[in-house]
C-alpha cells in the first residue's frame, strides 16, 4: 500500500522543488544561479542579498503555502458537500475577508491591519454559515451550501456597495485586493506550518474521508461519526481558506482545479489526494505567481490570470483523456 | 510650513557658512513622517506621474532613476526607468536601480509595497498635495531632499505667485455656476475639497456640486439637469472624445447647452497637482470668461 502513495508524492515533491528553484532564480533583475546559491550559503552582494532573501524567498514560499492551502481546502470542500463545483470559496469565506480587508481600507488602516481585518472576515463568515446551516433543523451538507452559496452572494453585495461608496482613488488598491497577489505577502511561515499541520490531522482521517465521499449513510453503517467528522473538516478548511485569503487575497481557481486534475491522475483516494493538493497546488501557484512578474516585466499580472490560463488547458486536457 | 522656512533658512546659512561637510537633510511628508537622508539624495525614485513632474519642477530631474507608467512630462521623463504601474510596482526593478529616495504617493501606491521598502531601511517621502499651496510646498520639501533648494523654492515661489495674480483677476469676477465633469461612465465630478473645486472657485465659479461630502461624487444626469450648471467642464477624455461633452446637447433646457458652454480642458493640466496647473488654471478661469461674455 506505501508504494503507490510513496511514488506519486515523491515526484510531485520533486516538481515542487524545482518550482521553487526556478522562482528563486528568475525575476526581471538577472542573477545567475551561480550567485542565488552563493547568497543563499550567506555570501553574495548587498543588492542580490536584498533581492533574493528579502523580495524572492518570501515571495516564493509565500505563494507556495497560498497554493497549497487552497488546493487542500478545495479538495476538503468537495468532500465535505460532496459536490464537484465545490470550492474553498464556495461557502462565501472569500466574501467575508474581502468585506473585512475593504472596511480595514476604507478606515485608511494598512498592512498588517488589513490583514488582521481580513482574517476576522472570513472567520466571521465561517461561524455565520456554520451558524445558519445548523439552525432549528436538521443539519446537511445540501443545507450547509445552500446557505453558504446565499451569504456568499450577500458579500458580494456587500463589496459592490462598498467599492460604490469608497473614494475613486482607494479604488484600484481595492479591486487589486480583490483580484489577489501574492506580492504583498511577507511572512509564509504561519501559512506553511498550517498547511503541514492540516495535513497531519487529516491524512490518517483519509479512510474515513474516502468512506464519507461515497455519502454519509454508508460512512455511518461503516461505523463512522459522520457529523463530527464533517465539522471538523469544514473547520479545518475554513482555517485552511482564512490563511491563504489573508496572506494574498483571494485567488481563484487554484482551491477549483488542482483537486480534481490530481483526481484524474491518481484516483480518488483521500489519502494520496490531500498531501498531493498541498504539492501540486503550491507548484502551481508559485509557477504562476513568477510568470505573473516576469512576463511583461515592470508591469507585474495579476496572479489569478495565470492560474487560469494555465489550469484551464490542462485540466480540460486531462478531462479529454479520461474519457 | 513655517517650521520648513526656518529649516530652509537655517540650512541656507549652513551652507554659506562652512562649505564642505554634507550637512543631513529633513523634511515632514503628508503623513507627517519626519524624513531625513545623511546627505541630500542623489538617486530618487518618483512613484506617481505627478511625483514625478513634482521632482523636475524642484529642480531634481537630473536626480531621477525611477518613474512608474505614464510618467509623460516632462518629456524627459519618458527616457526614465520605469517600474511598472503605481498600483503594481516591480519591486526587483526599482531595488536594482538603487535610489536613495522614493517619493510615495500616499492614495495611489498600495501601502504594503511602501512598506516593505521602508521595512529595508528605504527613506519613503509620501506625497498628496490637496491644494494650491500644497503643491508649492512639496516641491519645496522635495528640493530640500534633494538639495535643489535655490531651483526649488523659485520654482514654488513662481507658482504661488501665478495663482495669487490669478486669484486677484478673478476675485470679483461674476459668480458662474460650473459642472466639473471627471468621468463620462459612471459620471463623476469633484466637491469644494478637491483641488479642482478650488481651481472652480478661484476663477469665480461655483461648484453645483461643491457641497456634496465625498471628495469625487458618482452622480447621475438627472442631478447635473436639475442644478442646471451655466458651464460644463470636462477633462478626462482625449480630445476626440466629444461624446462627454455632446451628451449633453440632448438636455436643450439645459443652460450650459443652451449658452454653448461645454468646454474640453485638458486634463493632464488640470488632474495633476503639478505647477502646470498653473496654465490649467488659466485656461479654466478664460472658460468661464467665456461663460460670462456669453450672457447677454
Amino acid at each position: 500500500m506505501m508504494r503507490p502513495i510513496a511514488l506519486p508524492l515523491s515526484v510531485l515533491a520533486i516538481a515542487s522543488l524545482l518550482s521553487m528553484i526556478i522562482s528563486v532564480g528568475v525575476g526581471s533583475v538577472a542573477i545567475s544561479p551561480a550567485e542565488v546559491w552563493s547568497v543563499l550559503i550567506g555570501d553574495g552582494s548587498g543588492l542580490q542579498r536584498t533581492l533574493v532573501l528579502e523580495l524572492r524567498l518570501p515571495r516564493t514560499l509565500s505563494a507556495f503555502a497560498t497554493g497549497g492551502l487552497l488546493a487542500v481546502a478545495g479538495a476538503l470542500m468537495q468532500v465535505l458537500l460532496r459536490n464537484p463545483l465545490a470550492d474553498p470559496y464556495v461557502l462565501g469565506l472569500s466574501g467575508g475577508a474581502a468585506v473585512g480587508a475593504l472596511f480595514a481600507m476604507l478606515a485608511g488602516l494598512g498592512g498588517a491591519l488589513v490583514s488582521g481585518s481580513a482574517f476576522a472576515g472570513a472567520m466571521l463568515a465561517t461561524v455565520m454559515v456554520f451558524g445558519l446551516a445548523h439552525g432549528t433543523g436538521s443539519w446537511s451538507p445540501s443545507r450547509l451550501l445552500l446557505t453558504g452559496v446565499v451569504v456568499a452572494a450577500g458579500w458580494g453585495a456587500v463589496i459592490t456597495l462598498m467599492l460604490a461608496i469608497s473614494p475613486a482613488r482607494e479604488l484600484p488598491g481595492m479591486l487589486y485586493w480583490l483580484m489577489g497577489d501574492v506580492s504583498y505577502a511577507r511572512a509564509p511561515w504561519a501559512g506553511l506550518g498550517l498547511l503541514a499541520l492540516v495535513c497531519l490531522i487529516v491524512i490518517p482521517l483519509g479512510r474515513s474521508l474516502n468512506v464519507l465521499a461515497r455519502g454519509p449513510m454508508q460512512a455511518a453503517a461503516l461505523g463512522i461519526s459522520v457529523r463530527p467528522l464533517e465539522w471538523l473538516i469544514y473547520v479545518l478548511a475554513s482555517l485552511l481558506t482564512a490563511t491563504a485569503v489573508t496572506m494574498a487575497g483571494s485567488i481563484g481557481f487554484v482551491g477549483l482545479i488542482v483537486p480534481h486534475m490530481l483526481r484524474l491522475v491518481l484516483g480518488n483516494d483521500q489519502r494520496l489526494i490531500l498531501p498531493a493538493c498541498a504539492l501540486a497546488g503550491g507548484t502551481l501557484l508559485v509557477l504562476a505567481d513568477t510568470l505573473a512578474r516576469t512576463v511583461i516585466a515592470p508591469e507585474q499580472l495579476p496572479v489569478g490570470v495565470i492560474t487560469a490560463l494555465l489550469g484551464v488547458p490542462t485540466f480540460l486536457y486531462l478531462l479529454h483523456r479520461s474519457r | 510650513m513655517i517650521k520648513l522656512k526656518v529649516l530652509a533658512v537655517m540650512l541656507g546659512w549652513m551652507l554659506l557658512v562652512p562649505p564642505g561637510l554634507a550637512a543631513p537633510v529633513c523634511a515632514t511628508d503628508d503623513l507627517e513622517v519626519e524624513v531625513c537622508l545623511d546627505h541630500p539624495a542623489k538617486r530618487i525614485a518618483a512613484l506617481s506621474p505627478g511625483a514625478t513632474e513634482l521632482v523636475w519642477a524642484a529642480g531634481a530631474g537630473d536626480q531621477v532613476v525611477a518613474v512608474v507608467a505614464f510618467s509623460d512630462y516632462p518629456p524627459a521623463a519618458k527616457n526614465v526607468t520605469s517600474v511598472g504601474s503605481h498600483t503594481r510596482m516591480d519591486m526587483e526593478r526599482l531595488l536594482q536601480l538603487q535610489p536613495d529616495l522614493v517619493i510615495g504617493w500616499v492614495t495611489g501606491n498600495p501601502s504594503e509595497q511602501m512598506a516593505i521598502l521602508k521595512e529595508m531601511g528605504m527613506p519613503v517621502f509620501s506625497i498628496e498635495p490637496r491644494s494650491f499651496e500644497a503643491v508649492s510646498h512639496t516641491i519645496e520639501r522635495i528640493s530640500v531632499l534633494a538639495g535643489t533648494e535655490s531651483a526649488g523654492y523659485t520654482e514654488a515661489e513662481r507658482f504661488r505667485q501665478g495663482i495669487s495674480t490669478l486669484k486677484a483677476q478673478y476675485d470679483s469676477a461674476d459668480p458662474v455656476r460650473v459642472f466639473y465633469q471627471v468621468w463620462d461612465e459612471p459620471l463623476m465630478t469633484v466637491n469644494g475639497e478637491h483641488l479642482i473645486g478650488e481651481m472652480i472657485e478661484l476663477c469665480g465659479g461655483d461648484n453645483v456640486f461643491g457641497s456634496l461630502a465625498r471628495l469625487v461624487p458618482r452622480i447621475s444626469a438627472e442631478a447635473v439637469v436639475a442644478a442646471n450648471p451655466e458651464a460644463i467642464l470636462a477633462g478626462g477624455m482625449g480630445e476626440e472624445n466629444r461624446h462627454w461633452l455632446t451628451r449633453w446637447t440632448a438636455f436643450p433646457t439645459l443652460a450650459a447647452t443652451t449658452q454653448n458652454n461645454l468646454f474640453f480642458i485638458p486634463p493632464s493640466l488640470v488632474q495633476r497637482p503639478t505647477p502646470r496647473m498653473l496654465e490649467g488654471t488659466r485656461l479654466f478661469c478664460e472658460k468661464l470668461e467665456v461663460a460670462r461674455d456669453r450672457r447677454s
